[in-house]
């Protein structure tokens, strides 16, 4: 049962990660409804991504959605400070590592949500007011 | 496109956080990353998603060669994961070409808080 909880909890985040939505954002909750601990749910959801991505950047290669201009910028630091946050993680207790995660994921979340929101409501307004003076120029 | 020094600090500093939280939470470094390439690159969605995953590769691998090394890695479970992931990569990869709307999006982070509440009980 749990093998194939596994194999089904990685196919829906590898969904919402193939699409580049951080795919685990969904893997790791979904992993710690499994007893396994958080360190190793961490490993497993990094571990995991690397094929993943592999994959996913073949398919985005394809479809000419790669834009690597400036991208340096990005990388350098992000690499510097990920292996810190690795050795950090390491020192860190389960449950800290848990929680950080659970704010985490509720700060995204929200701030997600408000631009989505802000975003449809903008959509909404647009398309009133181009209806609206269609109807001014009849 | 051709950055000003102000926007490339603040690319500098946002990295160094995605890096950081990658690393100490194992993942979710790619949401600031699609963040910053939509703010300061003014990529469009799609192309802000597909090329974050070229930033989140190179910084995952060195996390999870950390964690390797630090014995935090088991391999039974890994794998099985792993096989979900990439089938699921695969169709996430399929779809994103034909994303429209933002429905994705609001589901997307309805989903973040829902596992965000799950998390801390």
């Amino acid at each position: 049962m749990q093998v194939f909880l596994l194999i089904l909890f990685g196919f829906l985040s590898g969904i919402v990660g193939g699409m580049g939505m951080g795919g685990g954002t969904v893997l790791v909750p979904l992993l710690s409804f499994l007893d396994i601990p958080q360190k190793t749910i961490q490993a497993i959801n990094l571990v995991s991504f690397v094929p993943m991505c592999c994959v996913a950047l073949g398919f985005h290669a394809k479809n000419k959605l790669l834009k690597p201009q400036n991208v340096w910028w990005i990388v350098l630091p992000a690499i510097a400070l990920a292996v810190a946050g690795a050795l950090v993680a390491d020192m860190a207790q389960n449950d800290v590592l848990r929680y950080c995660f659970a704010a985490f994921l509720l700060a995204v979340g929200i701030w997600q949500l408000i631009v989505a929101v802000r975003f449809a409501v903008r959509q909404h307004r647009q398309k009133r007011n181009s209806s609206q003076s269609t109807r001014n120029a009849l | 496109m051709n950055l000003t020094a102000k926007n490339k600090c603040f690319l500098v500093a946002l990295s160094a956080l995605a890096g950081f939280v990658n690393g100490f939470l194992g993942g979710g470094g790619g949401v600031i990353v699609v963040a910053e390439m939509l703010a300061i690159l003014k990529l469009h969605q799609k192309y802000a998603q597909a090329t974050a995953l070229l930033v989140i590769l190179p910084l995952t691998v060195v996390s999870a060669i950390v964690y390797l090394v630090k014995g935090n890695v088991d391999w039974i479970p890994t794998l099985w994961t792993s096989l979900g992931v990439v089938a699921g990569g695969i169709a996430g990869a399929l779809l994103l070409s034909k994303l429209k709307g933002n429905v994705a999006k609001i589901i997307f982070a309805l989903v973040l808080i829902a596992g965000g509440i799950k998390m801390f009980f």
